[in-house]
């Protein structure tokens, strides 16, 4: 095999054309005369793509190194001093981390699942089904695709799915008060009181006087919009009657529209907060007894006995619901906060990468799946068939075998991803909600940014431009290798 | 004296032709009756506001006989008028919406003086307006449309369920009137963050009411940095709202979820659902906002037919704004406004060119668009009743009147821009005093790189 190798090359290279063999010809007797025709005749064939790359490829190139050298309108010549802009600005380097955390992880990640997805699809039944429904997102333009992920990650869980899906198991588990106060806005129990409660223990809120039996207490909320209240049954407030025996009460919204300073006195237009859970606790913390709240707020625990009481609004009534986690949001994964700025630019990992890494992953496998898929089509089945002969497992043979035979194809998908993700831009510019644009900011979107949007300082942004092009020169000669080899 | 001779016969055979006659001072202060021939003009707006823009034209084209070639270039106007005029096919006229650009373009010589064309007509702005656009003492520009961002935005009927029966003329009232609304249980303040650009014009209004026009104008060029004590009063002051995160709609993380539109949505709503704040703050144009989300909103503090605002959008919702205040102890800003505008410009002096700038400084076109809705004029002869309601009647006093009028900073700022909007999102997501320090820093820092200076 090698042998014959080597002899059919001598072969091929006198087919090949250029200049040797030019000369053989012209030795072999050719018109003299005519010695530069095949030249001008190639240079012909060859000008208007070389126009067409002069005009669109280098001398752009060349524009772009020759503006990062200038200052914003391309005018005055700066030196370096464009370079030394990206490498102290604090908002520049986070779009170095970023393209980082997109190139170390989702090339791999892309791949991975890619893999899994083509052996998958190899070994089910509705193989094409399932091939058409992983391979349509790339049909989608990237914006959409951008604007779909962004509606299902969203803070809210009326419109987000992944909050929704959380909240409803949220729900099940630990389901909200009636009075559910938003924790994550700032939201306190404290914040409630008005009249005649403080902060109790546990969350809870308690009477800031201590009663016996016969005392009526009137417990004042605020905070509380009066929607919610009307969609509980709240009907107008009323103080009860004494009563022997019993520590009776009112629980009522202490904010009146006519008079909205005047607090602690029961105005004709407030109303009582139905449904409250309450616990009379006896000095000692323990519980004498519970009573829910009426439609008109009041309460009574009968038969209290002697001794000093107070009433205590538990801690349930205003549990938080799920209010949804923001997946969109600049919080870091790492613990940066105590770092300078600096530092926190280059190390800190925003959730909103990660949730743009699912959203591009699931635009992405499906290519990654096809062209593994074809790989895999062409491993030659003898091989493996053989392999399965000598009592290679199923998983030896995937490791052993199929692994090796892929490779090239692994490599080819992993450096497209490679050089795809160097640029990456359109899914941040759609899918990062506006304040997250600066902690999700990559290279080519804040050289679009510096370019293209306000005044523009093309000086930056051709610095900007010409660092990504030196950073995906390397996957750009892998890719070369591989193709001429 | 014989080659001027030679011109003046030749103008006067061009005059003849017809073709033109426009640069001649001896001819009438009104546009020729058809002068013919047509302008190119760009501007940013697409959409309807180009049907108004179109509207606003047609009585110029009427009387005149020149067509308008109207280009929109949306947004990216200023990096496309930039190009333009280097790559050799700019239009004859532009409007911009930043007077940065046009200073920039003026000292390069790429724009015409205007002059001596405006002449007298430069009377019809404020000297805040016409020093916007003057460089070394030559005019560049005339304002065509001014946007007032003074404004706060209320749902009238969630003040009226707190109690709330005036509006605020000092900032502290705003605070106290937070706390009220927070009470009465609705979250006082939606606030826009977006890409921090509505942070942004919020902390200027702040930084405008506490320090005043002069130290605005200073640090908009820099000349104060972003270090001094005025800007730090500015975040303190700031601070008073947006640290109390109870007293945003959604608190902190809510905000920063809080792009616009949908931040305005959440006090005006479409119908079907309930307000989920009571004020917000953004400039005049949230008012379009709210009547595209219903047809409903009425502006003012009463309903259709006079009846009550009601808090459900489907039934007699309304809408009102009030000018943002300055602290009692600086009350002497509160006449102070923050806005923007769109001014036109002439690239290439044509009779053409010259007869529109004159109408774009007369009343005539404002008047119809002003008419037509969503739009302010800052012209003073633009009269009070072109306007279709109240509150776009308040927006345009307030513009005409302006004691002192300052431009948007940031629109100022150059390639910084977006920087100063992510440190002021920065501020948002923490507004203690050694973090306003670490953004202070970090500010001066960014505008001497970005300014050179």
């Amino acid at each position: 095999m090698a042998a014959a190798n080597t002899e059919s090359r001598p072969r091929l290279r006198i087919r090949l054309p250029g200049r040797a063999g030019t000369r053989q010809r012209l030795e072999e007797g050719g018109n003299p005369e005519g010695g530069f025709r095949p030249h001008l005749g190639s240079l012909a064939f060859l000008a208007p793509g070389a126009i067409w790359l002069l005009a669109i490829t280098v001398y752009p190139l060349v524009a772009t190194a020759r503006n990062s050298f200038y200052d914003g309108t391309a005018t005055n010549f700066v030196g370096l001093r464009n370079y030394s802009d990206i490498f102290s600005t604090a908002s520049i380097l986070v779009t170095f981390r970023n393209n980082v955390i997109w190139v170390l992880v989702f090339p791999f990640l892309v791949t991975f699942v890619g893999l899994v997805y083509g052996v998958l699809a190899e070994r089910i039944r509705w193989s094409t089904a399932f091939k058409t429904i992983i391979f349509m997102p790339i049909v989608f333009s990237a914006t959409s695709s951008a604007l779909v992920w962004r509606t299902i990650f969203d803070l809210d869980p009326h419109i987000g799915i992944v909050n929704a899906t959380v909240q409803t198991a949220s729900d099940l588990v630990s389901p909200p008060g009636l009075y559910p106060i938003d924790s994550s806005a700032g939201q306190t129990v404290n914040g409630l009181a008005s009249s005649g409660v403080g902060p109790g223990p546990g969350g809870t809120l308690q009477s800031t006087s201590m009663v016996s039996a016969g005392d009526v207490l009137t417990l004042g909320l605020i905070g509380i919009n009066p929607a919610t209240l009307k969609l509980a049954g709240a009907q107008t407030a009323f103080v009860p009657s004494p009563s022997p025996g019993s520590v009776t009460g009112l629980v009522w919204r202490d904010f009146s529209a006519t008079s909205p300073d005047a607090r602690g006195q029961v105005l004709p237009d407030e109303v009582g907060f139905p449904g409250l859970r309450l616990t009379l606790t006896r000095s000692d913390g323990g519980s004498a007894g519970t009573a829910i709240t009426d439609s008109r707020g009041n309460f009574h625990f009968d038969g209290v006995g002697s001794g000093k009481f107070l009433v205590q609004i538990d801690a349930r009534n205003f549990r938080s619901g799920f209010t949804g986690i923001f997946w969109l949001g600049t919080q870091s994964l790492t613990p940066t906060s105590s770092l300078n700025q600096t530092a926190r630019a280059l190390l800190s990992v925003p959730l909103v990468d990660v949730s743009m890494i699912i959203a591009y992953l699931w635009i992405w496998a499906g290519f990654a799946m096809v062209v593994i898929g074809a790989g895999l089509a062409t491993l030659d089945r003898e091989v493996l068939e053989a392999a399965k002969m000598d009592g290679a497992g199923e998983w030896q043979t995937f490791r052993r075998m199929t692994m090796p035979m892929l490779a090239p194809v692994l490599i080819v998908v992993l450096v497209t991803m490679l050089i795809n993700v160097l640029k990456i831009f359109d899914i941040i510019l759609n899918m990062a909600p506006g304040s997250s644009q600066g902690d999700a900011n990559t290279l080519a979107l804040a050289m679009y940014n510096y370019g293209f949007t306000g005044l523009g300082n093309w000086g930056l942004a051709s610095a900007l431009a010409v660092i990504l092009f030196i950073l995906v020169v390397p996957a750009i000669v892998i890719n070369l290798r591989r193709i001429r080899g | 004296m014989k080659r001027i001779g030679i011109l003046a016969a030749a103008a006067a055979v061009i005059v003849g032709v017809g073709a033109c006659g426009g640069t001649s001072t001896t001819n009438s202060p009104s546009p020729q009756a058809q002068l013919g021939g047509s302008v190119t003009l760009w501007a940013e707006w697409t959409g309807a506001e180009q049907r108004s823009m179109e509207a606003a034209l047609q009585p110029f084209e009427q009387s005149t006989g020149v067509t308008v070639n109207y280009t929109s270039k949306g947004s990216s106007i200023s990096a496309a008028l930039g190009s333009a005029i280097q790559g050799g096919a700019p239009p004859d006229v532009a409007l911009l919406p930043d007077p940065g650009t046009v200073q920039t373009l003026a000292k390069q010589g790429s724009i015409k003086d205007l002059t001596n064309i405006v002449g007298s007509l430069a009377s019809n702005y404020g000297a805040a307006w016409n020093q916007l656009v003057t460089t070394n003492g030559k005019l560049y520009g005339v304002w065509f449309k001014g946007a007032n961002k003074n404004t706060i935005w209320y749902n009238p009927a969630e003040f009226a369920a707190a109690g709330i029966t005036s509006t605020p003329t000092t900032w502290e009232q705003v605070i106290q009137d937070a706390g009220t609304l927070k009470a009465s249980g609705i979250a006082p303040f939606s606030l826009c963050t977006d890409i921090g650009w509505p942070v942004a014009d919020f902390w200027q209004n702040i930084y405008l009411k506490t320090a005043g026009a002069t130290s605005y104008n200073s640090l908009a060029t820099h000349a104060t940095k972003w270090t001094d004590p005025t800007v730090t009063t500015a975040f303190t002051t700031f601070g008073q709202l947006v640290g109390q995160a109870s007293y945003l709609y959604g608190g902190v993380r809510g905000s920063l979820d809080n792009g616009y539109p949908v931040c305005a949505d959440k006090v005006f709503p479409k119908p079907g659902a309930t307000p989920q704040a009571a004020m917000v703050f953004e400039g005049d144009f949230v008012a379009n906002e709210i009547i595209s989300n219903s047809a409903n909103y009425t502006p003012g503090n009463t309903g259709t037919g006079g009846a009550t605002c009601t808090t459900d959008p489907s039934k007699t919702p309304c809408y009102n704004f009030f000018s943002f205040p300055a602290p009692a102890a600086n009350s002497a800003n509160s006449g102070a406004v923050q806005g923007a505008g769109d001014v036109a410009i002439m690239v290439k002096d044509t009779p053409q060119a010259q007869a529109l700038i004159k109408y774009l400084a007369g009343p005539q076109g404002a008047s119809i668009w002003a008419h037509l809705g969503g739009f302010a004029s800052p012209n003073n002869k633009v009269a009070s009743s072109a306007y279709p309601d109240p509150v776009a009647q308040a927006i345009a006093k307030a513009l005409v009147n302006a004691t002192g009028f300052v431009f948007s900073l940031d629109d100022l700022q150059g390639s910084w821009e977006k920087n100063m909007w992510q440190d002021l999102l920065n501020f948002i997501k923490d507004t203690s005093a050694p973090n306003i320090a670490s953004i202070q820093a970090t500010m001066e820092q960014e505008a001497t790189a970005g300014l050179g200076h």
